[in-house]
Order: structure tokens, then C-alpha cells, then sequence
């Protein structure tokens, strides 16, 4: 026997959510599918295979005041940022479910992200399995799978007329106290099964596809926008800077990406990595190789967003397997 | 103390603390010395810090940059930053006044090891703006002069205006069992010293490996040079020790933009011997 | 001799002869439906080479990281326009680059993976079938070029809406941007040493990734490219969150194309009209 909730039913409980809480869900817009915040649940879009950006954002937001800076009488007075109110994430998939617990290994390592722990912390993460395998997704490959239930709160799965609902944690359970669940005999469809990416011993490979004229070739083709960072559920760089307007200073947190020209050029010019291709190395370096060693988890996981995004085709899933390929050869 | 975040007894990492500028010193045309003070007493009483360390400052309304601390702890002469003018945040910081607030956080990083290096000869070799993270290093063992061997200071600038401690030469010069040798890229009218560009100096000079420790900073093409004249000498790459700048926006080993290989220049570093660097799988 | 047969032997020629360093053209996505660039420096890679209605990227941009080498690129007529364009703003010699001209049939509407028929609508009020510049030319040209009428219907509809509406529909376009530059990174005009969005001091744009920062941004942009766009569409297919780009771009290009009869990258001698001044000129506008 399975917890099992209708289609209507979950709307009207998405309904209620949205009254006392913060309710991001995937909405549709203009043909692209994004999370927002909905106050009704006529607004979540059900039939995504995944949505345009990573949920990152609204733990993590592209742009963020870290604190305010107000200038009062013989002196200053910094006052920080504050997040109110409980949040709730429905829809997020399995995949961007462990992006969120990869960004906890940079954010919430001491001294933590004050914003990002409290945002964290504060949301509720509702998933939903995926229902088939998109042709750029490979989610097993790294550690989950389309009905990963470990890193939410709840997970819902597609089945029949209904989702068969899955309470994960005790904050999973307390939301779901006043949902209308019923017994029922249904059975999950089989999960999809995404295809496979040689990830194994990645960071053992990395080591030796460092030197190799591969980067530099592959990077003839890279056109150095901030795109695949943008839209990945893992990228976490980011810039700090003062925002000053109309006699109101913010100290803002911004994304920012390794393939911007600015992002390791100290000031003053000196620009430590000055060629194509090991600016472009260096994202699948942090990932493959730098997280792994720092952090234990692979800066990847498989969402496929970066894939179908890039606008010249740089496919995570092929530079893996000509690391592989390249790592090995070099070794032999 | 640091104010908490709201309910979690947690500091927000990135609030800095709030400082007033006591001093505003020109020390070459586009580097001045700030002297600070930490507003809060409990904190200043505090603030801990060994020579290698470094903090961020900020100009409010423009933003904050990492600046290695030049003074030392132990002077207790409050908190020393050699400012030169080269981006944004360095800008509006020379604009400042004594009187005027800033903000400080820190302090991050590692430091260099000087309690490893008691007994040994030190020779420090720094370049132009180089110069203020050994700073505290030459001040500390001069405060602790019968606990180090020998040093040789080989300190090299654009001009001679460019000499950045010239107020100090003379104390350096005059310490026991110390040398100061400057060397300038273009002499002026008054300047009799050497004309010769650092590594030369080091070249010229042949400081002896035995029982040695080399420490570096400057401009990348002069710590290049001078990595090879080192080596030419007979220094293996753990004697050679230097300090990494890099772009860093948090010093919190969050934001990545100090990643080099699987190093953070902002918790593993900056202080690094060319053993460790050369362990990096990227190198710069 | 069907087009790509035809590129293929001129690549493989050019390689063997050592003429240039490599041919820059496309090659099928992993995605099997889509193409992306190929840079062939081997002989042995020109077999890769594909050349149908899927190869939208305009290739020229890559010209000036290859500015000290002597390359070849595969150009359709829009791109041909951009080398035009890089010759007359001194940013490219003629000599090193060899030009591979394809006629071009019009580019369709590939999404990832999502394989279309339908022709870009930018296809659709195309006025080059054939470049304007190269060095060799595969395909067949059309007998005669076609001349829509108005030549900027998709600019004509926008004008046609009130303020209020025109407001409202930048305001949510901009609104989604994320600032990620794929814009300005696929745009061969693009190529400022530092974008004035990248510029600290002075700042001009603000880092936020908010409205009023990308409004500025996506506007100023399109002002860095008024008689200099060479109408390709670049910025438009990479945008990843669907800002129609290209009707500021050819709100702007139909200003001076009747302001001054000027299109951009016809010719690589007349000098665009917004970055000469000649003192005869005056304004006649009344202000």
C-alpha cells in the first residue's frame, strides 16, 4: 500500500501551501518553463521535464543584498539582511534536489553563508520523480536517479491518476498533516533510465587529462559566456560588490562564472589564466577534480541543463568520456 | 562582538567589522599607509594576526578588496594596510581621511611558518608593493632578533620613489646581522645605489642555501626569475617560500575565484613554498 | 556537386596545401539534430564538416582569435556580411582569412535535440541568398535576390503598438534576463577589449542581475550595434531565455537604413554612418 494523493488533491493542497508559505513551483511563461512564486495553484505547470533554470536561485539568489550600509551621524551603521517567512520548493527534481545538497558543502562549511543557511533552512523541498529520461539527462550516473527520494523533504510520483506520495522527513510529514492522502494499491512506473556517463574515478582521470592539447581545442569552439554556470544547479562562484543608488548603499552578492574575463584577473591586469583553454578547463576542473578533492562530491549532477543550453554544443557528457579516453591513455 | 544572524547564534561571515582610519601616510606616489582602529574594543583587544595573514577592506558604497596586514600583532601599534592604487576599491580607499570609517574583515588565511624557521638564515626578496606582506615578517624577527640567523633583505622598485618602507631602511640596515640591499629598475639623479632588476641583485649577491630560507613576493615575472636564481643556488623548492595574490571576493573559501588546482589561495594559502606549488595541478 | 562535398574538398585542399591553419565550419551536435562549430587544422577531420539548415552559428567571430593565423571559414551570406564589417573596423585582414561562401537556403528553428522544419522567422525577411564576400562559393545562387515588403515587418508590427504595451513587453523580456553575455559572446560586433558592462571604473552598469540593470544592458547593447548589426541573428538563437533581440537590433538597422540607405556589411569600404562625422553634416532634426 502506497500514500497516494489525486491530481486535484495535490492542487488544492499546492493551494493551501501557497496561503502559509512561500510557494515556488515551475510555472510556464513565454514557452520556457521557470520557478517562480505562485499564490494560486492554477499557476504550476505539471507537464516539465525540467525547468529552463536550476532552483539554485532562490536559495542562492543571482543577485543578493548581503547587508545594507547606512550612513548615520558620525558614523555607519552596516545592517544585515534578513530572510522572514517559511518556503516551500514544489517540483524540483532529483537531480537539482542534490545540486542543493552539493551548494550545503561550500555554503554551510564554517563559517557558513549566513543567507544561504537561513534560506536552507527555511525551505521545504517537495520533489517530483522524473517521468522519462531526457535525451541530455544522466542523473545515475551521479549518485541519484529520476525517484531519488534523499535529498527532499517529500517526493511525489507520477502514477495512474495521481502521485503516490513519499514522506521522507519529519518536516515532510509535518507538511503533509493536513493533506488529503488516501491508502491505495498503485504501483510506481518504472523509472526511467537515463544514459550513462563514464564518471567513474573522474577525479583519479582529471589527474592525468590535465596537460593534454584536448583543452585548447575544445575551447577553439567555446565562446566564454556565462551560460552553463547560469543554468547549473551546482555552479556556486559569485562577486561581491557595493551597490550605491540614490544615496542607498547595498553590499550585493551576485553569480559569476570562470569563463567571465574578469573572474581570476587581479587588479592591476595580471590575468594568472590567460588562455582559452584554461579558462574552459578549469569549470570542468572545479567540478571533477577541486570539489572532489575539497569537498568529497562532484560539482555535477547530471540535470543536463548545461547541455542543451550551450550555445556551440560543449557537452559535459562527451569532454567526461574523452577525459576518460585522454586520462587513460596518458597513463598506459 | 561580531554582530549574530537573527535566531541562529551564528556571525554572518560577510558583515565586516566597522573601523576608523588613524593615520593616512604617503609612502610612494600610488601606495599609502593606512593605520586603523576597530571600532569595538572588545574586538580590538581581540584581533589576532601573524605576518602572512591578510583581511578585506572596504570602501563603502564601492566594495572591498584583500590587502595583506603590514604591521605587526605583537607591536600592538594597531592595524597597518599598504594601499595602492590600482582598481576601484584601492581608489576610494586612498580618497579617504583620517577620522573616516571603513570596514575590515579578517583575519583569513595562513601565515608564514617564522616559528619553523627560528636558527635559520633568512633572506627576504621583495618587489615593489611586494614588499608589505614581509613587512611584518622582517619587523617580527627583528623584534625577535636572537632567535633567526642572518638576514639579507634585497628590496627592489620601479624608482627609488618607489621604495615603499624607506622610513624603515635605516632601522632594517642598522639591525644585527642584517643586510638591506635596494635595487631600483631606474635610478633618479640622488640614486646611488644598484640599478638592476631583483633576481640580478640575487644573482650578484649569491645568498648561500645552507640552512636557508628564501621568502618572496612581487610582480609574477620577478618571482619567476627569482625562483630560478634560487634554484641556480642551490635552494630547493621547500626554502623558497612566497605569498600568492589572487583574485578573491570572500576569503571564506566559498566564492572560488582564488581556486587554483585543488588549492583555495584564501584558506590554504597565501603562503605557500614552491614545494607545495609545485604539487598544484594547475600551475600559474 | 552537392555544397558540402564541394567545402569539404576546397577544407581539405586548403589543409593539405597548408594555405591556412584550419577551416572553421560545422559539424553535427551530439544531439544528432542540431551542428556546431568545427575547427578541422587535419585533412583527416574534413569528412566531419556538415552544411545544412541547422548550421545557424555565425562563424566570423571566431575570426579575430585566430588574427594572427590564416584561416578559412565557411560563411553564409549574413556572416559574409560580419567579415565586411570586422575589414572596414580594422579588425580583420582580408588576406588572412579565406572564405568559404554558402549559398544559404535559410536556417530552421533546432531547439536541443528538437529537429524543425519551421525557417528562423529572421530567415524569412532575408535579402542575401548569397554572400556578399568570399573567396569560393558553394551552391547555387538564386537567379535574383528576394525583396520583402516592408523589408522590417516584424519591426512595423512592434511600432504599431502603443508605448504602454511596447514598455510592458521589454519589461518582461528584460526581466528574465540573467545577464549571462551569451549575447555579446556570439555577436561578431561584439569584441570590445572591455564591454562597457564589464567596466569597473567608471561603472556604467551595476552588477545587480536585476530589471533595471538588464534593461540597461540589453538597451546599450543594441545601441553598440545600430548601423553595425549584420542582422545574423546570433544573439537571438543563443539567448537562453528568449529575448527577441533582434527586433532592437532591426528597429535600429531599419533607422539607418532610411536615415542613411546604409546596411551594414555590404561592402568593406563605406564607412557606417555612426562612426564617421563629416562637418558639412548638420543635424536638421528640430530639438
Amino acid at each position: 500500500m502506497s500514500q497516494f494523493m489525486s491530481g486535484e488533491d495535490l492542487r488544492s493542497w499546492l493551494g493551501n501551501l501557497a496561503q502559509e508559505r512561500t510557494l515556488i513551483a515551475p510555472i510556464r511563461s513565454d514557452g520556457l518553463v521557470l520557478f517562480g512564486a505562485v499564490s494560486r495553484a492554477e499557476e504550476i505547470a505539471l507537464d516539465y521535464d525540467n525547468t529552463l533554470l536550476s532552483p539554485k536561485g532562490h536559495l542562492f539568489p543571482a543577485t543578493d543584498t548581503l547587508f545594507t550600509i547606512e550612513r548615520r551621524e558620525g558614523g555607519i551603521e552596516l545592517v544585515p539582511a534578513s530572510v522572514e517567512g517559511e518556503a516551500a520548493i514544489f517540483g524540483i527534481r532529483p537531480c537539482d534536489a542534490l545540486g542543493l545538497r552539493v551548494l550545503d558543502r561550500p555554503f554551510l562549511a564554517e563559517p557558513a553563508d549566513a543567507l544561504y543557511q537561513q534560506r536552507r533552512a527555511r525551505t521545504a523541498l517537495i520533489g517530483l520523480s522524473c517521468h522519462k529520461a531526457s535525451p541530455e539527462c544522466f542523473c545515475t550516473s551521479l549518485g541519484t536517479g529520476p525517484d531519488d527520494p534523499s535529498n527532499v523533504d517529500i517526493l511525489l510520483t507520477g502514477a495512474g491518476e495521481g502521485y503516490i506520495v513519499q514522506a521522507v522527513t519529519e518536516r515532510g510529514k509535518a507538511l503533509l498533516a493536513t493533506a488529503p492522502l488516501v491508502e491505495a494499491e498503485v504501483t510506481p512506473p518504472p523509472a526511467p533510465s537515463p544514459t550513462p556517463v563514464p564518471t567513474e574515478d573522474i577525479a583519479e582521470v582529471a589527474r592525468r587529462a590535465f596537460d593534454v592539447p584536448y583543452w585548447a581545442r575544445l575551447a577553439d569552439r567555446c565562446i566564454h559566456c556565462n551560460l552553463c554556470a547560469y543554468v547549473c544547479p551546482v555552479c556556486y562562484c559569485f562577486d561581491i560588490r557595493d551597490h550605491s543608488y540614490m544615496g542607498r548603499m547595498e553590499r550585493m552578492r551576485t553569480w559569476e562564472s570562470c569563463q567571465s574575463p574578469g573572474f581570476s584577473r587581479i587588479a592591476g591586469g595580471y590575468e594568472p589564466r590567460d588562455t582559452k583553454g584554461a579558462r574552459l578547463r578549469q569549470r570542468f576542473y572545479h567540478k571533477l577534480l577541486y570539489m572532489p578533492e575539497q569537498f568529497g562530491v562532484i560539482g555535477c549532477t547530471g540535470c543536463g541543463r548545461c547541455v542543451t543550453s550551450c550555445p556551440v554544443n560543449i557537452d559535459i557528457r562527451e569532454v567526461i568520456s574523452e577525459m576518460q579516453r585522454l586520462g587513460a591513455s596518458s597513463a598506459s | 562582538m561580531p554582530p549574530e544572524v537573527e535566531g541562529t547564534g551564528a556571525v554572518d561571515p560577510f558583515l565586516p567589522y566597522l573601523a576608523t582610519i588613524r593615520s593616512m601616510v604617503d609612502l610612494t606616489p600610488d601606495v599609502k599607509l593606512m593605520g586603523l582602529e576597530l571600532d569595538d574594543p572588545a574586538i580590538r583587544d581581540s584581533f589576532d594576526y601573524r605576518p602572512g595573514q591578510f583581511a578585506f577592506l572596504s570602501a563603502f558604497g564601492v566594495g572591498e578588496a584583500p590587502f595583506g596586514l603590514t604591521s605587526v600583532a605583537q607591536r600592538r601599534e594597531g592595524l597597518e594596510f599598504a594601499v595602492r592604487r590600482v582598481g576601484t576599491v584601492t581608489s576610494a580607499l586612498q580618497e579617504l581621511e583620517p577620522g573616516d570609517k571603513v570596514g575590515l574583515r579578517g583575519p583569513f588565511g595562513n601565515h608564514f611558518p617564522l616559528e619553523d624557521y627560528r636558527g635559520k638564515n633568512i633572506i627576504i626578496i621583495g618587489g615593489g608593493i611586494g614588499m608589505a606582506p614581509l613587512r611584518p615578517v622582517i619587523n617580527t624577527i627583528l623584534d625577535r632578533r636572537a632567535d633567526y640567523g642572518d638576514m639579507l633583505i634585497i628590496n627592489g622598485a620601479r624608482s627609488p620613489q618607489d621604495l615603499a618602507f624607506a622610513p624603515e631602511f635605516d632601522t632594517w640596515a642598522q639591525a644585527p646581522r642584517t643586510r638591506l640591499e635596494l635595487t631600483v629598475d631606474r635610478g633618479d639623479e640622488g640614486w646611488t645605489g644598484s640599478v638592476d632588476l631583483v633576481p640580478t641583485v640575487v644573482g650578484k649577491l649569491k645568498p648561500s642555501s645552507q640552512n636557508a630560507v628564501a621568502i618572496t613576493c612581487g610582480p609574477p615575472i620577478m618571482i619567476r626569475f627569482t625562483l630560478a636564481g634560487l634554484r641556480e643556488l642551490g635552494f630547493a623548492d621547500h626554502q623558497i617560500v612566497t605569498t600568492l595574490e589572487s583574485k578573491m571576493k570572500c576569503g571564506l573559501g566559498k566564492c572560488a575565484r582564488c581556486n587554483v588546482g585543488d588549492k583555495y589561495i584564501c584558506q590554504d594559502g597565501p603562503v605557500f613554498s614552491f614545494e607545495q606549488i609545485s604539487r598544484f595541478v594547475e600551475q600559474f | 556537386m552537392e555544397a558540402i562535398e564541394r567545402i569539404r574538398d576546397k577544407a581539405r585542399e586548403l589543409l593539405e596545401s597548408q594555405a591556412v591553419e584550419c577551416v572553421i565550419g560545422y559539424e553535427r551536435a551530439t544531439d544528432n539534430v542540431g551542428a556546431r562549430p568545427l575547427f578541422a587544422y587535419e585533412p583527416g577531420e574534413v569528412a566531419r564538416f556538415i552544411f545544412d539548415q541547422t548550421c545557424h552559428h555565425n562563424l566570423t567571430r571566431y575570426l579575430r582569435d585566430k588574427k594572427d593565423r590564416t584561416v578559412a571559414v565557411v560563411a553564409k551570406p549574413c556572416d559574409s556580411r560580419a567579415i565586411n564589417m570586422l575589414i572596414n573596423e580594422k579588425q580583420l585582414e582580408r588576406e588572412r582569412v579565406f572564405i568559404i561562401g554558402v549559398v544559404c537556403p535559410g536556417m530552421v528553428e533546432v531547439g536541443w535535440s528538437r529537429p524543425s522544419q519551421e525557417l528562423q522567422p529572421l530567415c524569412r525577411y532575408c535579402r542575401q541568398h548569397t554572400p556578399v564576400v568570399y573567396d569560393f562559393l558553394a551552391g547555387e545562387p538564386p537567379a535574383e535576390e528576394p525583396e520583402p515588403s516592408p523589408p522590417y515587418p516584424d519591426v512595423a508590427e512592434m511600432e504599431g503598438r502603443s508605448v504602454a504595451e511596447r514598455r510592458a513587453f521589454w519589461s518582461q523580456h528584460f526581466e528574465r534576463c540573467i545577464r549571462c553575455y551569451a549575447c555579446r559572446q556570439a555577436c561578431p560586433g561584439c569584441y570590445c577589449t572591455e564591454c562597457f558592462v564589464d567596466r569597473l571604473d567608471p561603472l556604467w552598469v551595476g552588477i545587480r542581475i536585476a530589471p533595471g540593470e538588464n534593461e540597461m544592458w540589453n538597451t546599450i547593447r543594441a545601441y553598440h550595434l545600430a548601423g553595425r548589426c549584420i542582422d545574423c541573428g546570433s544573439c537571438q538563437q543563443v539567448c537562453p531565455v528568449n529575448i527577441p533581440l533582434m527586433l532592437l537590433n532591426r528597429k535600429l538597422g531599419k533607422e539607418v537604413e532610411e536615415l542613411f540607405d546604409f546596411q551594414a556589411g555590404l561592402d568593406a569600404e563605406t564607412l557606417p554612418p555612426l562612426v564617421t562625422f563629416k562637418k558639412e553634416e548638420k543635424l536638421e532634426a528640430d530639438l
